[in-house]
């Protein structure tokens, strides 16, 4: 018996729309987790996923996955890599295992609410094998760095981080909770596939695959490669669903999803990725800077995929390319102003052929955040590092739960502010731009309850209420809190 | 006397801060609690100039010796710490 090609039973093996007997449709697809939206079945059915797998093209191609990354880990482990790496590179590593490894597993959870309530049949078999890439990448994520665990307590945190208060893992899990764990499967695919996949898992993921190639991690770089092949496969369950959606006049809730979820995501890969590509990374291993990645990677794709499907651009389009040059210098000097919250070792990355570097990168940063530089440099070789370090908190944003920051020593155009403030049922949030407080006027009940770690220091959940009470509450323990990732030694090159 | 949460913006650093004050104080040493955690710190000291406190949303400078209390200012609500403009 001669086997069927894929392409001449595809379609009709997972168009599964059955006509339900036992139970109506609004009970087998509850609105609240299937978000049809009030368009009809048929209409779901005519859900087009570009990318089509069979199980057993998956499980194979899944088994040669895992047989190169666990052969490069292998044959790598004995060398010394690591103890020759720069520190800078260590802390990338750190930060974005903690970061990434359980928000994967999460992810898990996501797709399997696509897989079991999305109306269109192509999205819940795409879903089911989205759901099994994101228990791989937990897992792979939760293994690798556990090799490393016998270096520094750190590299625990690639589990660790998100069961704490930690500020960086909580803006995290505000994020991934706001646009996968608790939207239905329509949203979802737009918010997580559509807009987080599509654009910035390539960002974090062949960015650093670059990077990391470039500093010799081939370990790191097969292993991101290596998901990263999976998500832009079922990155692609968004597409679809928002032209479904167009089709049947949802285009505002469509712009309006992709709007806020693209925005969002930005906030966090800002303090996440952009530090460390222009400052984690040793200078000479840098592939490009993170304007020049967001610009190729994030902008250019989104302003192609949107205008292709029928959207616009999002109505901040202006305000975010500009956000693009300058944002993540403020949140590297916070995180690194700020370093015993964090649970890795920030690199300063500002000794003087890394400010060459980015002044050629991003004129101006040397009146700018130079500036700023200038004197916590000083305070270094003048043995004042008291003075480098917080007596306080940042104040923290309530859309991006990351701190209210500006460009320093440059004066805001008019009108700017850096706060904009909205008091709501009694209750004063703050929001670093007018886009974050859009987002959050986009359902005030959806987000009115949030807590970040400002509003827990002020609630008295923090005890003592000052910094130590503040590192104790994030689950920082002597041996896990950042400090800076070369002992200071960059400051140097500019003693007389 | 009561604890007062602000948050405080001295001019030219780049992140706002929280800033507990006293409903007391005078919006001097409002400015002096602000300058502490950015001024020398991020900012170079400018020891001669005097500093005033301002009203993040619109600007409304408050006099130099108003008391927290008597300035209208929600808890949290952001200020900006800027230093006075020399008159020509």
């Amino acid at each position: 018996m001669s086997m069927m090609k894929r392409e001449e039973w595809y379609d009709l093996t997972r168009t599964t729309n059955w006509t339900p007997k036992y139970v109506s449709e609004d009970e087998l697809f509850p609105e609240e987790m299937s978000g049809a939206r009030g368009i009809p079945m048929a209409e779901w059915d005519t859900y087009d996923e570009p990318y089509k797998v069979t199980y057993s093209e998956y499980v194979e191609t899944q088994r040669e996955k895992d047989a190169g990354i666990y052969s490069v880990k292998a044959a790598l482990s004995r060398s010394k890599f690591m103890d020759g790496i720069d520190p800078g590179w260590e802390s990338t590593m750190q930060a974005h295992y903690g970061a990434v490894a359980l928000a994967e597993y999460a992810a898990s959870i996501a797709e399997t609410r696509m897989a079991r309530f999305a109306k269109a049949p192509g999205n819940r078999n795409m879903a089911t094998y989205g759901m099994l890439d994101e228990n791989r990448h937990g897992q792979h994520q939760l293994y690798f760095p556990h090799t490393y665990t016998e270096r520094s307590r750190q590299w625990d945190w690639a589990w660790k981080a998100n069961h704490t208060n930690e500020w960086a893992a909580v803006a995290g899990k505000n994020f991934f909770d706001d646009v996968m764990l608790t939207r239905d499967a329509v949203t979802t695919s737009i918010m997580l596939t559509f807009s987080f996949e599509t654009g910035f898992t390539n960002m974090q993921f062949l960015g650093l695959a670059a990077d990391a190639a470039e500093t010799g991690d081939h370990t790191f770089a097969s292993l991101i490669s290596s998901i990263q092949t999976d998500e832009s496969r079922h990155a692609q369950q968004g597409g679809p669903s928002l032209k479904i959606l167009i089709a049947n006049g949802k285009k505002k809730e469509a712009q309006e999803m992709v709007d806020l979820s693209i925005w969002k995501a930005w906030r966090l890969f800002s303090v996440l990725t952009g530090p460390i590509m222009d400052y984690y990374t040793p200078v000479a291993h840098r592939k490009q800077s993170f304007k020049e990645f967001m610009e190729e990677w994030i902008v250019a794709q989104f302003e192609r995929q949107l205008l292709d499907i029928g959207l616009d651009l999002p109505w901040y389009w202006d305000e975010f390319i500009a956000d693009i040059a300058d944002r993540h210098h403020a949140m590297h000097l916070g995180v690194w102003y700020w370093r015993p919250t964090a649970w890795w070792n920030p690199a300063a990355g500002a000794g003087k052929a890394e400010r060459a570097w980015l002044e050629e990168k991003y004129p101006g940063w040397n009146d700018t955040y130079g500036k700023c530089w200038d004197v916590i440099t000083d305070n270094i070789l003048n043995d004042r590092k008291d003075l480098t370090l917080p007596e306080t908190l940042p104040a923290i944003c309530h859309t991006g739960f990351i701190p209210l920051v500006t460009t320093p020593n440059k004066k805001r155009a008019a009108g700017k502010l850096v706060d904009y403030q909205l008091e709501y049922e009694g209750r004063l949030y703050h929001f670093n731009s007018e886009v974050d407080k859009w987002v959050f006027e986009t359902d005030p009940e959806r987000y009115k309850g949030v807590m970040n770690a400002v509003d827990h220091f002020l609630a008295g959940h923090i005890d003592p209420p000052d910094l130590g009470g503040a590192l104790t509450w994030m689950g920082l323990s002597p041996g896990e809190m950042g400090d800076d990732a070369h002992n200071y030694a960059w400051a140097e090159d500019f003693r007389k | 006397m009561a604890l007062f949460p602000l948050f405080s913006l001295f001019e030219d650093d780049f992140v706002i801060q929280v800033l507990p004050v006293d409903t007391e104080d005078t919006m001097d040493e409002v400015a002096q609690k602000c300058a502490y955690h950015t001024v020398e710190r991020r900012q170079v000291a400018r020891p001669d100039e005097v500093l005033r406190v301002q009203r993040h949303s619109n600007g409304e400078l408050f006099p130099r010796d108003m008391k927290v209390q008597d300035a209208g200012l929600l808890p949290t609500e952001t200020i900006d710490v800027v230093y006075e403009k020399k008159k020509d």
